[in-house]
Order: structure tokens, then C-alpha cells, then sequence
């Protein structure tokens, strides 16, 4: 395989689903069957697949199909792509149907985002139990480029090379190869920190809670929006499943930062769960003449109320510096300011970049993949661009065993962990908002 | 002796960030590529043998700002008493800034120049920004009070080309989707590009009409637009006697300039090319200038970078470079010539149609990109055997025409 020609999505009605068809019809090239339990429901993808690339030429290549057609559809393919919900009875159930009717040749995927590549691959015969593989991508696809690229024991390794190849070569993908381990690595890093975050609020809500840790933690700190914020856009739902996959499945030195807030499953039983229900740990509220107005939840109090526009110190010089491109200036405000914000904030980062390259080093293959991860992912200054960002004013490596806790730097060895001299591709100054 | 171009995928409104960090930005990589410092430039200014001149078309409506010539003094101290001006053509402000800076340093005048094109245009919407566009042209006349002016006037240029060659509209209009391709096919190459990530094909392209390419100008699709952006271009020029005095070797060097002004209004330009066989003689006219100044030929010519505002733009000009005869434009398109593989590539960098414009930036961004080509430092879009670079910069619908030669000795 070099160029899939015909590829099959399954789950192409759900929203990654539609995305990922087009990809494939767009930069691929490719004529793509979209397969979902409902032909009309794979119509309407196809038009919104249209939309996602900006480009409704590409419509003329989706073909719309139900799974009556499922047999049909991967015998004809020279790809098939799984998308669909991230159950592991119903991935099991998928496969081993896709298994029964895939050619010698034709590649197989998952675009779980964590569930065991080794164990969906023992749904498939053995004689073709070689051609699966896990390739994970990101919501947006055509705006986040990254693609988690796993292999099981039983892959084909020439067919894992083409495959990197035309994820790479011909869709554009940033490929960030992993091991097979939950949630691979962007998730494993990027959740960690939601997590926390949403730990912290907890601990702080007497000063806030939700908005008062976003708002230390917002775009000035190398982000476009602030990591509590994100959770309630991801959905709390899909965020509860994806920690909890990781606290049952590994055990690492963060392993307790993985334990979602009390709170969190307060707001998910009630059907709270973020952006797309309405409300979860914020709410947007319009009234009747149009006005927006942000609302969060209060967790001390258990109701929403208006959001504070905190205006921390620290916060506001950095944002003053980053203005005026005083990238050091600004890094600087963040290291000396002794208040307990800029000193939560400080360590927040402090802690990402480490857990960010012990993540690459034991879940990837490459350290620089955490860069591309957390940039390409997640939109995050990647931990290499972060570390130069420090480091232009900083003994970085001082600073981490001053500022954070012992326990951190007993279980990680600090020195080993910041050592190698990686010149990030990516620009800290692009990251870093005046927001 | 060096230059930088910021990522022009970013939106520094957006970010939170002002003209300041913009040009900061811009300055340190220009002169970090060089190897040019604010010291060395202090200890210069002290005989009074360094200048910068300022490109920007119109900052006065996109941030209220004017004065532009002396906001290097704000990137930082070393640029106290530098003396500093701003230039402006439009679209082709950092060429003049380029011309007058080479101007001064061949009169002996400055030793170092450090030249500086930038634009913020994404702190106001497209309506907005559309009008404030219509300025380039005859804007009592030819913008105000039209929605969107520029790609109505190079849509009536791709019209007078059809009936100028009596062309078969079909061949042509997929000419310019063809151009429109390579040029996004390019940006992918380039890690500083605006539509690096940006999906674009043949048959989009040559779909017009469509919720996704919809006609805009006469017969252009959105397709066949550039897109505005944000961006800062950098170039830092110096004299043979400082090349000597600091030991420099294997510069890029300005080999001929071109600087042509054709009639202002639109109806006027058409009009005046009756005895013409190019669409645009004036533009023809600036490349010919050039190859004289330069002693070369387009023969000599190894990699191109033009204007391609819009496709009919860059059609037209193929033949004003001489890579072709005037008419026979469509020919070095379906043929490849002006592929990134091609003979006479153009727009590696992608253009301004893959790699974005932010106006007053372009001409300053493509003067980089001829030093990054002839010096072999252009990465994944480097060109083979690019000895000699040209590019073609223009200020309004084709009215202010630039054109520099940059090769090595």
C-alpha cells in the first residue's frame, strides 16, 4: 500500500468520523465510503465533511452507505478506518465483522483515541491480523494535524512504514508514533494537566474555584484557551472516560492526578456535561435582548453565578510585556512574583514540561514527539519551546528543584529529564497570548 | 547579507499583540539570519553608516497609526538616531523602501541598511479590510462604496486578457486554477506559509460558483484570490566596502532593478496597452529594465517570485518576465514550466496566493525568498540551480511595478 484509492470510514456519521473522511477524500485523493446506520445520517456527514475542508468539490468522492453495505465496502478498500463511539465491546464487535471481509493488502484502522491497539487487532484473523494499526487524530482534523500512530506485536512492519509515509507524505498528518499504552501520549499529557486543574479548583474554591484557576492559567501561560475551559469544550463525558482509562490502567508518578474531582461527576450525573449540553462547568446564559453572559460553577457553593474577571498581578504584567513581544520580560514577572497565584501558575508549567518529556520517553519512541503532541494536538507551547522560553532567562533546571515538590523531584530525575539539548521546531513566541 | 519573514499564519490581533512585537519579532530573526547585531549597529550609526527604511501600505486605517518610521526606536534603543523613514506603493511599499535603501547604499551614502515591511490587517474584518484595500486603487473612482474593489479589478484584467489574445475561456480560467494549485502545492513546503495547512485542488479550483469558491471578481473564484494576513519581512543590505571590512563571503547580490508607473485607473491602464502586445506593458516594461541593469536574460533566470495577488496577476506575468511570448502564458502553465520542478519555477515560496499577503510585507517577503533561493538556505522549497532570482512586486491593479535581480557572483 503507498496510495489507498478507495477507503471505507465506519462511524462516519459522528463528528471525528465525517472529519476524518474528509481528509482522506481531500489531501488523499481518495473515494470514501461512509458507512453509519442510517444512509440519510451518512448524507448529511458527507455535506458537513464538505464544509470541514472548506472545499464541497470534495462531496463529488464521499459516498454515503449504511452497514448493509459494511462487506461490500471493505472488500473494495484499500483502507478502513473505525470511528466510531469509544466503547470497547462495540469496537470488538466492529472489527471482528470488518475482519471476516478484509483483502490480504488492505490496512485497517481504529481512531480510538486509547482503548488496547493489541486487543483490537486479536479481533481480526490471523492472517491479516498484521494490517491493523491505531491511527488517532485530533478534532479538528484539518485544523490540528496531529496523528498517534500505534502498532501492535502483530504489525506488519513494512506496512506500519508506508502507512507513517502516506499519514505523513500524502495527508499532511504530523504522525507522533506511540506505544500502545492508554491514551497514548497527547491525551495522557494534555489530561493530566486538564485534570489538575480541575483538582486545584477544587482545593482553591474558596478564592474561585473553576475561574479563578483558568484565569491563571490562560492564554498568556502558551495556550489559546485555558485548560478548565477546554475540559467543559471536550465534553465531561469524554473526559471522565479518558482519565479514568488512564488511573485503571497505569500507575505513574501522577497516577493520583488522574482521579476526576468529586464535583466533575456531580455535574456529569446531572447530565451537566459541558459546551455542547449547554452547561457543565460553565454555562452561557443569553437573555432575552440578545446579551451573552459567562456563568461558572461555583463548586463551593453547588449553583452557577457570574464569572469573576480576575485581574492577578502577575498576570496583567505579563500580559503587558507579551504585548510589546517582551517574551523574557514576561517569563521573568513569572518566575519573581511571590504571590500564591503566579506561584500556582509557575508550577503548573513547570510540572507539564516534566510529565510532558517523561510521557514521550516512556510512552513514545522519540522525545521530540511531546513537542509535536502538545503543539500539534493541543495548541499547547510545546515543552521544548516552553524550556527555551525559560531557559533564555532561567536556570530551568534550578528552578524546577526549587519550585517544585519533592515528590516530583524525587520520583523523576530532573537533570536526566531536562538534560538533552533539543532545539524545538516549534516558536514559544507564537504560543505565549497577550490574553 | 540576511532577512526573516515572520509566520504569516498568524493573527498577532488575535494574540493580544501589538505592531511592536511585530516588528521586534521580525528585527531579532532578521538580524540573528544575518549575523547582524544591535551593537554593531550602534557602533555604526556613530559615523552615521547605517539607515532603515520602513515598507507599509496603510496602518493609518488598519491600527490608527501613522509615523511608521520611527516606531524602530520602540523595538530597540540601538535604533535611537538611526535615521528612518516609511515608504509607500500600496501593495509594493517594501520594494520602494528596497530601492530607496539600495539607492542610498550604491551612493555611498550608508554602509548598512536595514529595510522593514510590515502589515497588521487582521484587526478589522473583510468588509472592512476589502474597503480599505480600494485605496490602492482610484478610490473615489474605482473603490468607494464597492464591495470587495480588488478582485473586481483583476477579475476585469483576467477579462481583458481573454479578449486582448481572443483565448478560449475555458483553457484560460483552468490556467489560473492550475496556477492557483501549484502555488497552494508550494506553501506546503513552506513552514512560514499562511495556508501550510489549507486543502486546495484542481478540481475545487476549477469549480468556481460553489458555497466554498464562489465568484468574487467577474470570473475569479475565491480560488483564485490570495488571502490578507498579518506579517513582517526583514532584509538587511550592505555595501561592498562593509562586505570587505567584515569579510563576508558568498553574499546575494542585487544585480538590477526595474520601477515602472503605469496609468492609475483601471480603464486608462487597458486602454494605454493598444500598442502594446502585453496586457500590461508597464509591467513588462519594469522586467525589461531590470535584465538591462542586471546584463541578463530570463535565460539567466533560475527562480521567479511575482505578485500573485490573483491568478490573473501572476498569468500575466509569465510573458512579462519573458518565460513566454505575450498570449502564449496558458503554455508554460499546462506544461509544467513554471512548476516547483519546472524550468522557470515560480513562487516556490508558495506567493502571495499560498504563502499570504500581508501588503505591506509581500515585496520585502519576496526579496527574502530570492536571497534564500540564490544562497541555497530555502529549505524544503529550495529550487535547484537558482543562480539568479527575479521578482515582480506591484501597488495596485498593476499601476506601481518593481522588480529586483538578486543572484551571486
Amino acid at each position: 500500500m503507498i496510495y489507498p484509492k478507495t477507503i471505507t470510514v465506519v462511524g462516519a456519521n459522528g463528528t471525528m468520523g465525517a472529519n476524518v473522511s474528509a481528509i482522506f477524500a481531500s489531501f488523499g485523493n481518495a473515494t470514501v465510503y461512509m458507512v453509519s446506520r442510517d444512509k440519510e445520517k451518512s448524507k448529511k456527514a458527507a455535506i458537513r465533511a464538505g464544509k470541514s475542508v472548506k472545499a464541497d468539490s470534495i462531496v463529488n468522492h464521499l459516498i454515503p452507505v449504511d452497514y448493509s453495505n459494511l462487506d461490500e465496502c471493505v472488500k473494495a478498500s484499500d483502507l478502513v478506518f473505525e470511528s466510531a463511539a469509544e466503547n470497547l465491546e462495540l469496537k470488538i464487535e466492529l472489527h471482528t465483522k470488518i475482519g471476516k471481509s478484509l483483502r490480504k493488502g488492505t490496512v485497517a484502522c481504529t481512531g480510538s483515541s486509547g482503548l488496547s491497539i493489541t486487543r483490537l487487532a486479536e479481533c481480526y484473523p490471523e492472517v491479516v491480523r498484521g494490517q491493523f494499526f491505531g491511527v488517532h487524530m485530533f478534532n479538528p482534523p484539518y485544523q490540528l494535524t496531529l496523528c498517534e500512530l500505534t502498532a501492535s506485536p502483530y504489525s506488519d512492519k513494512a506496512m506500519y512504514a508506508d502507512l507513517k509515509e502516506y499519514l505523513t507524505g500524502t495527508l499532511y498528518r504530523t504522525v507522533a508514533e506511540s506505544k500502545d499504552l492508554p491514551a497514548f501520549l497527547g491525551n495522557r499529557i494534555g489530561f493530566y494537566f486538564m485534570n489538575e486543574a480541575l483538582q486545584y479548583a477544587e482545593r482553591y474554591q474558596d478564592n474561585g474555584g473553576i475561574d479563578y484557576i483558568d484565569s491563571l492559567l490562560g492564554p498568556f501561560t502558551g495556550r489559546t484557551m485555558p485548560p478548565i475551559t477546554t475540559a467543559d469544550f471536550v465534553g465531561l463525558d469524554v473526559h471522565k472516560a479518558i482519565v479514568d482509562n488512564i488511573y485503571e490502567n497505569t500507575n505513574d508518578y501522577v497516577h493520583e492526578k488522574f482521579v476526576l474531582p468529586g464535583y466533575v461527576q456531580k455535574l456529569i450525573d446531572e447530565k451537566k456535561l459541558g459546551r455542547k449540553s449547554g452547561q457543565g462547568l460553565y454555562k452561557l446564559i443569553k437573555n432575552d435582548s440578545g446579551d451573552k453572559r459567562m456563568m461558572v460553577y461555583d463548586i463551593k457553593l453547588g449553583i452557577y453565578r457570574d464569572e469573576i474577571k480576575y485581574s492577578f498581578p502577575f498576570a496583567l504584567q505579563m500580559k503587558k510585556y507579551l504585548r510589546d513581544g517582551d517574551y523574557d520580560d514576561a517569563i521573568r514577572v513569572l518566575i519573581e512574583n511571590k504571590s500564591q497565584e503566579a506561584d500556582i501558575c509557575l508550577r503548573f508549567l513547570l510540572r507539564y514540561i516534566v510529565y510532558a518529556l517523561y510521557t514521550a520517553e516512556h510512552v513514545g519512541y522519540d522525545l521530540r514527539v511531546a513537542d509535536d503532541v502538545m503543539a500539534t494536538g493541543f495548541t499547547w507551547c510545546p515543552p521544548f519551546a516552553m524550556m527555551e522560553a525559560f531557559s533564555r532567562v532561567c536556570d530551568l533546571g534550578q528552578l524546577m528543584k526549587e519550585r517544585l515538590k519533592p515528590e516530583i523531584v524525587n520520583a523523576v530525575d530532573i537533570d536526566h529529564i531536562i538534560g538533552e539539548q533539543i532545539k524545538s521546531k516549534y516558536d514559544y513566541r507564537i504560543y505565549f497570548k497577550a490574553k | 547579507m540576511g532577512g526573516a519573514q515572520t509566520d504569516f499564519e498568524r493573527n498577532w490581533t488575535k494574540e493580544g499583540k501589538n505592531m511592536i512585537a511585530l516588528l521586534k519579532e521580525a528585527v531579532e530573526d532578521g538580524f540573528k539570519d544575518a549575523g547582524f547585531t544591535f551593537d554593531e549597529m550602534v557602533s555604526l550609526n556613530k559615523d552615521n553608516r547605517v539607515a532603515a527604511f520602513v515598507g507599509n501600505f496603510i496602518a493609518e486605517q488598519y491600527i490608527s497609526q501613522g509615523h511608521l518610521g520611527a516606531f524602530l526606536t520602540e523595538v530597540n534603543p540601538a535604533f535611537y538616531g538611526v535615521p528612518s523613514a516609511r515608504y509607500e506603493a500600496a501593495c509594493a511599499s517594501s520594494s520602494v523602501a528596497l530601492d530607496a535603501a539600495i539607492t542610498k547604499i550604491k551612493a555611498g551614502e550608508y554602509d548598512v541598511c536595514i529595510v522593514v515591511g510590515w502589515e497588521i490587517m487582521k484587526s478589522v474584518d473583510s468588509k472592512k479590510g476589502g474597503d480599505i484595500l480600494g485605496r490602492a486603487a482610484y478610490y473615489e473612482k474605482e473603490g468607494k462604496g464597492i464591495d470587495l474593489p480588488f478582485p473586481k479589478l483583476f477579475g476585469r484584467l483576467a477579462d481583458a486578457t481573454i479578449e486582448k489574445y481572443g483565448l478560449d475561456q475555458e483553457r484560460y480560467l483552468n490556467a489560473l486554477a492550475k496556477i492557483s494549485c501549484i502555488n497552494y502545492a508550494n506553501a506546503k513546503r513552506n513552514p512560514l506559509a499562511q495556508t501550510r495547512k489549507w486543502f486546495m485542488s484542481y478540481e475545487e479550483a476549477s469549480t468556481r460558483g460553489t458555497e466554498s469558491n464562489p465568484n468574487v471578481g467577474g470570473l475569479l473564484g475565491v480560488s483564485d484570490c490570495s488571502q490578507v494576513t498579518d506579517g513582517a519581512a526583514v532584509v538587511i543590505l550592505c555595501s561592498e566596502k562593509y562586505a570587505q571590512e567584515k569579510g563576508l563571503k558568498d553574499l546575494a547580490i542585487v544585480k538590477g532593478y526595474g520601477h515602472r508607473t503605469a496609468p492609475l485607473l483601471f480603464d486608462k491602464k487597458i486602454a494605454d496597452n493598444a500598442n502594446s502586445e502585453y496586457v500590461l506593458p508597464w509591467t513588462r516594461q519594469a522586467c525589461l529594465d531590470a535584465y538591462k541593469r542586471a546584463g541578463l536574460t530570463v535565460d539567466d533566470i533560475g527562480v521567479f517570485e511575482t505578485h500573485d495577488c490573483f491568478t490573473s496577476s501572476e498569468y500575466a506575468a509569465i510573458s512579462a518576465f519573458g518565460i513566454t511570448e505575450p498570449g502564449k502564458e496558458w503554455d508554460a502553465v499546462e506544461n509544467g514550466t513554471i512548476a516547483f520542478d519546472g524550468a522557470k519555477p515560480i513562487n516556490p515560496s508558495g506567493g502571495l496566493i499560498g504563502c499570504g499577503h500581508p501588503v505591506g510585507a509581500s515585496g520585502a517577503r519576496m526579496f527574502v525568498d530570492l536571497y534564500k533561493q540564490v544562497t541555497g538556505k530555502a529549505g524544503k522549497y529550495q529550487v535547484k540551480d537558482a543562480k539568479n532570482g527575479m521578482m515582480l512586486n506591484i501597488g495596485g491593479s498593476a499601476t506601481t511595478n518593481y522588480v529586483f535581480i538578486v543572484g551571486m557572483d
